[in-house]
């Protein structure tokens, strides 16, 4: 893999940007509340803004990881501060900047404990960035347990319906994927005998023995596709979804599930392709049956979170089916899919917590009608759940066809079923926004007020995107071609 | 001169005489503290000092290295803190602070003759010192039944392991006909399949275990925990157990990797760790949850112990150092929580977040590092721990570790919980703390946090310091 050292530490700062933000935050007084809100779009935004510049800046002709950072840590055990960012991570941290900066938009009328959930919310999204950024192993663990940590008292103590027990249930299951997680990246160390946590020199072809990588693949895979949502291992996420607070459920479903789906490509098939090769037939089938699974359980939720949270499962199988499809498209539709996936959800979660805040209720049979009473709110649900259904001119179109076609050939069967569950989950969805949206209207919210512009504008952005995605999607594509070709092409055949 | 590198031995002598002598005036709550606090902050300037010194005397019975002054540094630093936590001495009676000082200081005198011991009768000879100044501790606490319980369960169960120990030197002995821990090293390797010297190593590191309370030799630790005052207990849980991590390692090292011996150690930290954290999962005493979760830490700290490499042996004195900083920063917020000196349950931690914003992130940061979250020191030591392990192959090892740090989150996540999220019954007062103790907070946050950020410097000196083991 071809390396450019950055001229400026771009990545390290969108860290840092995220560490000052928390500190800062912790020494304003907690009556202060407008202040830490305006403090916290201030290192969001900042944090966004680069995250639009590395997106831009980086350069397609060449490839390959660029922005590079590297120091040595802790030299004997071979640990490095290792940043970069290829066409694989790209897309994730331009996505994890707009959904945290929305996030703290949607947030903006959220009252109690306003200075700690800020606080919690950059530590979380401190970690994802990280996450996306290392290339060491050792870091990524860090980061990806740095991110996990704050979800707990976010969900237990700002959230809503079971939310303690939410909480817990996922702290506890995504936490149990780093019990594989951390034995399987001391095994890699070990085991390839170069004491060395560098990503890079891990993947040289040779490092490990096939036997090794199928070994070491499935503790990777199962580790992190607790956190991607991977059927059956989904159950902690409709409930923290529905327990979390709104900008927390963005930010969960959003990017979090994203950090178990990119610990999959990044560490799991980076690492080790052979055993990718090996098991993909296997996490093929689990894929489909998230899809087709997700979907029909959705059918039957009367719990608008629950049908969002549902439909989370079902849209991440498909990321899933574009990883097992072990060809370039797939790998491609998956990554955009991610993206995808996690602006739409973004939008899903932010509008409905708009129509929550005002309602205080999320159940289906009790809305009705509400397109009437705020349609502009009614509006962004309405266009978030289009693009989930993948009507063309929203991004998921693109992710979701190019998944599906390289689905269709490797997997005929699977592929057709998968094609199937989603024309039902159009189905789903629709019917779920006729009864919300539409029909008789519920006169106990006829007084309620629309969304006003201030508050709308964390969904405009979000459906700006979606659109911008969606009407030139090679901004996307091109880019994370850039990262498939060179590693497909080095694969052994 | 020569006696120079005994600096913290004797330092620490002539603060017991100090002790003695206030012990005979009349009580005086402020003068002792005030004494105890200048005391043990020279102490520890002193201990560092000499941390570089090297040497050996009594003909090679006792030796001053990296390794042994290290323990000391921590040891005295250890000392430090817990007299830093008795500003308000509520659980022992005035008349018996002077004893409680002076019978802390034999104890700290007594580990730091113990981490310097090559010879096996004068390890006995300082074990006992540390251990007859804990005895004394444990039942000091005033009010009735609880402590002389814990006291006497300490007491016997302390005696017996003494036996037991004593039995495993006499075989040690008559095995090489040595006690001198040099020639040890040169001969027990060879012997070690025979049953008599096996047994005899076996024995001896049970004393070891006793201290660590490692399964199935923490009978004491619950009672004990919860019977102690709360500095006593912060001691017992910091100091004693940095000593006995150091000493196992000694004694460890002497074996030069020999299997069956690392496949008891195996067996015992797997159940070690098992059994404290299926048990403390139940605990609604918080000292009592923190003994238990000592008893896995102690199957945690064994694993880079039993890897028999010097990666394992620097990963446990880090762990050890880590171990220190974490579980003192718990007892920090026990202390100053319960500031009447009783015991405090879990859920007695509610809405700590409002009453001392500061304590409660304290204590999240000290109850994550203990679960082993990153960035934290606990998640450092963890991972260095577990990556010597991997050296040897010990993947299942491993596995089985971090399946008990899942299974521990549950319960520090209850005590982060109290803390964030139950309100309590009726309105508590908010908990007013100290400058020197809102310093002293901050700085241990930023000791864990920084200690699992940057660890390469300590982790280098860990590495020093085990090389001089040989």
């Amino acid at each position: 893999m071809s390396m450019q050292l950055a001229s400026f530490p771009y990545l390290s700062t969108i860290l840092l940007s995220c560490v000052a933000g928390l500190l800062v935050i912790l020494f304003i007084p907690r009556e202060r509340e407008t202040l830490v809100k305006w403090v916290s779009l201030a290192f969001s935004g900042i944090a966004l803004a680069l995250s639009i510049f590395v997106f831009c800046a980086y350069d397609r002709t060449l490839g390959g990881l660029q922005f590079v950072e590297k120091l040595r840590w802790v030299e004997p055990l071979g640990i490095h501060y290792f940043n970069g960012a290829d066409g694989f991570s790209l897309p994730l941290i331009l996505l994890t900047g707009i959904v945290h900066f929305t996030g703290v938009l949607t947030m903006w009328e959220l009252h109690g404990r306003v200075k700690e959930f800020f606080a919690f919310a950059f530590a979380l999204v401190l970690g994802v960035f990280g996450f996306f950024m290392s290339m060491d192993l050792f870091f990524l663990f860090v980061w990806f347990d740095v991110s996990l940590f704050p979800m707990y008292p976010l969900i237990a103590i700002w959230g809503t319906t079971r939310k303690e027990y939410g909480a817990l249930k996922l702290f506890l299951h995504v936490l149990a994927g780093s019990a594989l997680i951390l034995p399987g990246i001391v095994y890699l160390a070990v085991a390839s005998g170069l004491h060395s946590f560098d990503i890079v020199a891990l993947m040289q072809p040779g490092a490990l023995s096939p036997g090794q990588q199928r070994f070491a693949f499935l503790l990777f895979y199962l580790g992190f596709g607790i956190l991607a949502g991977v059927w059956p291992f989904h159950t902690w996420s409709p409930v923290g979804h529905v327990a979390a607070p709104t900008s927390v459920s963005m930010i969960h479903a959003g990017v979090l599930m994203k950090v178990g789906a990119f610990g999959i490509l990044r560490v799991a098939i980076f690492l080790c392709p052979i055993g990718w090769e090996y098991w993909a037939p296997v996490m093929a089938v689990l894929a489909t049956i998230g899809i087709v699974y997700g979907i029909f359980v959705g059918l039957r939720q009367t719990d608008l979170k629950y049908v969002v949270a549902f439909s989370s499962v079902s849209h991440m199988g498909i990321v899933g089916l574009g990883l097992s499809t072990v060809t370039a498209e797939g790998l491609n539709g998956a990554v955009f899919q991610m993206f995808a996936h996690g602006i739409m959800t973004a939008l899903l979660f932010s509008s409905l917590g708009y129509i929550y805040d005002k309602t205080h209720t999320k159940l289906i049979p009790d809305l009705g009608g509400m397109s009437r009473v705020m349609p502009v709110a009614s509006g962004y649900f309405i266009v978030a759940a289009l693009a989930g259904m993948g009507v063309p001119g929203f991004a998921s179109f693109w992710a979701e066809v190019t998944v599906f076609i390289s689905a269709l050939k490797v997997y005929p069967v699977l592929g057709i079923l998968a094609i199937c569950a989603l024309v039902l989950s159009a189905l789903y969805m629709l019917r779920v926004v006729q009864k919300t949206f539409y029909g008789q209207r519920n006169e106990r919210y006829a007084h309620l007020p629309d969304v006003p512009f201030s508050l709308g504008l964390p969904r405009m952005i979000l459906v700006a995107v979606m659109v911008l995605f969606g009407l030139f999607p090679r901004l996307m594509l091109d880019l994370i071609q850039t990262a498939v070709i060179p590693f497909m092409g080095g694969l052994p055949r | 001169m020569k006696w120079l590198i005994l600096g913290p031995e004797i330092y620490f002598l002539a603060v017991a005489a100090v002790f003695l002598i206030l012990s005979m005036l009349r009580p005086n709550e402020r003068r002792d503290f005030s004494a105890a606090l200048f005391l043990a902050g020279l102490g520890v300037a002193v201990t560092l000092a000499t941390i570089r010194l090297e040497g050996s005397l009594f003909h090679g019975a006792y030796r001053i290295d990296l390794f042994s002054q290290l323990l000391k540094g921590l040891l005295s630093m250890g000392f430090f803190l817990v007299v830093c936590l008795c500003s308000s001495l509520k659980g022992i009676h005035e008349t018996r602070q002077s004893e409680f000082y002076l019978l802390l200081t034999t104890c700290t005198l007594g580990m730091m003759l113990l981490v310097s011991s090559l010879e096996l009768l004068t390890l006995y000879v300082a074990l006992e010192l540390a251990s007859y100044s804990l005895y004394a501790l444990v039942p000091l606490r005033s009010g009735g039944g609880q402590p002389m319980e814990a006291g006497i369960k300490y007491f016997l169960s302390g005696i017996a392991t003494s036996a037991l120990m004593l039995f495993g030197l006499a075989s040690l002995f008559a095995a090489t006909q040595t006690t001198l821990i040099s020639e040890l090293i040169l001969k027990l390797p060879a012997l070690l399949n025979t049953p008599m010297a096996f047994v005899g190593l076996l024995l001896t590191l049970c004393g070891f275990f006793f201290k660590l309370a490692l399964f199935p030799f923490h009978i004491w630790a619950p009672s004990v925990y919860q019977g102690a005052a709360n500095q006593v207990t912060a001691f017992v849980a910091t100091a004693t157990k940095v000593t006995a991590m150091a000493m196992l390692i000694r004694l460890v090292s002497m074996s030069d990797g020999n299997t069956s011996l690392a496949h008891v150690l195996i067996a015992l930290a797997i159940m070690s760790m098992t059994y404290g954290n299926l048990v403390a999962l139940v605990q609604k005493d918080f000292k009592r949850l923190l003994a238990y979760s000592a008893v896995a830490h102690a199957g945690y700290s064994l694993i880079g112990i039993l890897s028999m490499n010097p990666t394992g042996y620097a990963a446990a004195v880090f762990y050890a150092l880590a171990y220190l900083a974490m579980t003192f920063t718990c007892f920090l917020v026990v202390v100053k929580v319960a500031s009447d000196g009783r015991n405090i349950a879990v859920t007695q931690l509610a809405g700590l977040h409002r009453r001392s914003p500061l304590l409660a992130m304290a204590l999240m940061v000290g109850v994550f590092s203990l679960g082993g979250i990153p960035p934290t020191i606990g998640f450092t030591g963890k991972f260095l721990v577990f990556n010597a392990a991997m050296e040897r192959g010990y993947f299942l090892l491993v596995l089985i570790a971090m399946i008990n740090v899942v299974v521990s989150l549950y319960y520090y996540i209850q005590v982060v919980k109290a803390a964030f999220l139950l309100e309590p019954d009726e309105e508590l007062p908010a908990i007013h703390l100290s400058s020197p103790t809102t310093l002293l907070t901050v700085v241990m946050v930023v000791i864990i946090v920084v200690g699992g950020i940057w660890p390469s410097h300590l982790f280098e000196l860990a590495r020093s310091a085990v090389q001089a083991l040989r």
